[in-house]
């Protein structure tokens, strides 16, 4: 995959806790508008669900729990495997474990306040990338083994390669007029040297804005 | 006045989070030398448009109408917005005018400032229109991409890797088998734990049991300890062998506020 010798700020290690600060500080910003204006948080319903069940008065429990130990296993996974997975760790531990923990304890603070959201997800990004580049430090640089860097990247290119006769193969479930159009817009893209995925969209969506899917 | 607020605050919002994404996904690419964040699915559909600005620009296009029609029914951008639409359109951005992955897409630099930019108008854009989409568009997103995408994840990727591992030696199938079926059990996944086999076994294969792989070993075992705990996954083996759960066992788990249904 390139250049593996890159160098300079932007792939250095210390540089790692300045990026994830920046994220989590707008993941964080993000459930302060959540909490303000009921807009803006960054996951899904269902974990959303979880942190508006607090905020109606059921109890943070579930959110904080649930959040805090995705941050937890993610922050452990990391440095191990080389990616930091934002959605367990930051969206999920930083954007909804911890503000249920703090409104669980009643520090109100940092979620009504933007400029105090936006301190509190960085010097928690801050702390959370310091502690990555540690660990780090203790295992995969203080060797010289590259722990089969060349297995995984392998790997993760040859699944990128079944993404587009999936999209077909659920287009064609959805509805015929879809499926059709997935088919043709993939077998065009094909023709042209371009990864099927995008024609198998494109041709589903244009499809789909005439023939409906049906709800039912 | 509250729209004028949203609008404004969405744009440092957008911002910060564009600008993180962009750079730890571009750092994916020289995983595991240098640290990156994103997933490992956001890093195999990056890899699935292969660099191609149609590609990447249509699979965001699609997510993007996923967290629409999300963010006005309950507010919640889902996670697509930071794992798919900003990373994707980010290179779609850049490698419209340079086909070149290694100058654009694999380059932190590039994709941090090119993310910050979609962020803005992406988060602002979701955040402050509440007037619905097309209803037509939002059920191709989701009667046809989030199947697909789900597929993705599982069975595809645990599958792939899988077979990556055992064709790597012995030692990594052997690890990656194991790690990946305990994973699956007690993350939902197998992915990380086949991952975290391959990191395992290589390391076996090119150092032996040393200071290093004995802490990355102790390191997993901790981290498949703690995840299992705090997803309940002690509780419902018990439950699924027909074990009485000890009320020590329901303490515990109180004490981290999550409750233990009998």
């Amino acid at each position: 995959m390139g250049e593996l010798q890159a160098k300079g700020f932007w792939y250095s290690e210390w540089a790692f806790p300045l990026f994830v600060a920046c994220l989590a500080s707008g993941i964080f910003a993000g459930t302060h508008l959540y909490y303000v204006y009921h807009v803006g948080a960054f996951n899904d319903i269902a974990i959303v669900a979880m942190l508006e069940a607090g905020i109606k008065g059921g109890g943070y429990g579930a959110a904080a729990a649930f959040g805090a130990s995705f941050l937890f296993a993610r922050i452990l996974e990391g440095p191990l495997v080389g990616i930091l997975d934002i959605g367990g760790s930051l969206q999920t531990g930083i954007g909804i474990g911890v503000p249920a923990l703090m409104l669980g304890a009643g520090f109100t603070a940092p979620l009504t306040s933007f400029p105090l959201a936006l301190a509190t997800g960085a010097l928690l990004g801050f702390i959370i990338g310091t502690v990555i580049i540690l660990i780090r430090k203790y295992t995969i640089n203080a060797s010289n083994s590259t722990f089969g860097a060349d297995v995984m990247m392998g790997a993760g290119n040859a699944a990128g390669r079944y993404l587009g006769p999936l999209i077909i193969i659920s287009a064609i479930m959805a509805s015929i007029p879809v499926g059709l159009g997935a088919t043709v817009g993939a077998a065009i893209f094909y023709y042209y040297n371009k990864p099927i995925a995008g024609g198998a969209i494109i041709g589903a969506m244009l499809l789909g804005a005439i023939f409906p899917i049906p709800t039912q | 006045m509250v729209t004028l607020m949203i609008v404004l605050k969405s744009i440092v919002i957008g911002a910060l989070v564009g600008f993180g994404v962009g750079a730890g996904a571009a750092r994916m690419f020289h995983a595991p030398n240098v640290q990156g964040m994103g997933a490992f699915r956001t890093f195999g559909e990056l890899n699935a448009c292969a660099g191609d600005p149609i590609s990447h620009f249509s699979f965001g296009l699609g997510f993007l109408f996923n967290a629409w029609a999300s963010v006005v029914g309950a507010g919640a951008l889902t996670q697509d917005v930071d794992h798919r639409v900003i990373p994707n359109w980010a290179a779609a951005l850049l490698l419209w005018r340079n086909k070149n992955v290694a100058e654009t897409l694999h380059n932190p630099k590039q994709m941090a400032i090119a993310g910050a930019a979609v962020g803005v108008v992406v988060v602002t854009v979701l955040n402050s229109t509440a007037t619905a989409i097309p209803e037509s568009m939002q059920l191709v997103a989701t009667k046809v991409l989030v199947p697909a995408a789900n597929w993705l994840i599982n069975p595809i990727m645990p599958i792939v890797f899988w077979m990556a591992a055992m064709d790597a030696g012995k030692r990594t199938g052997i690890w990656g088998t194991v790690l990946g079926g305990l994973s699956h059990l007690v993350m939902g996944n197998a992915v990380p734990g086949i991952v975290l086999g391959i990191l395992i076994g290589k390391g076996l294969d090119d150092s032996g049991w040393n200071k290093i792989t004995k802490s990355m070993f102790i390191a997993v075992i901790l981290l498949f300890v703690f995840s299992g705990f705090f997803r309940g996954f002690d509780v419902a083996l018990l439950k699924s062998m027909y074990v009485e759960i000890p009320q020590w066992l329901i303490e515990l788990h109180e004490t981290f506020g999550s409750v233990v249904k009998k």
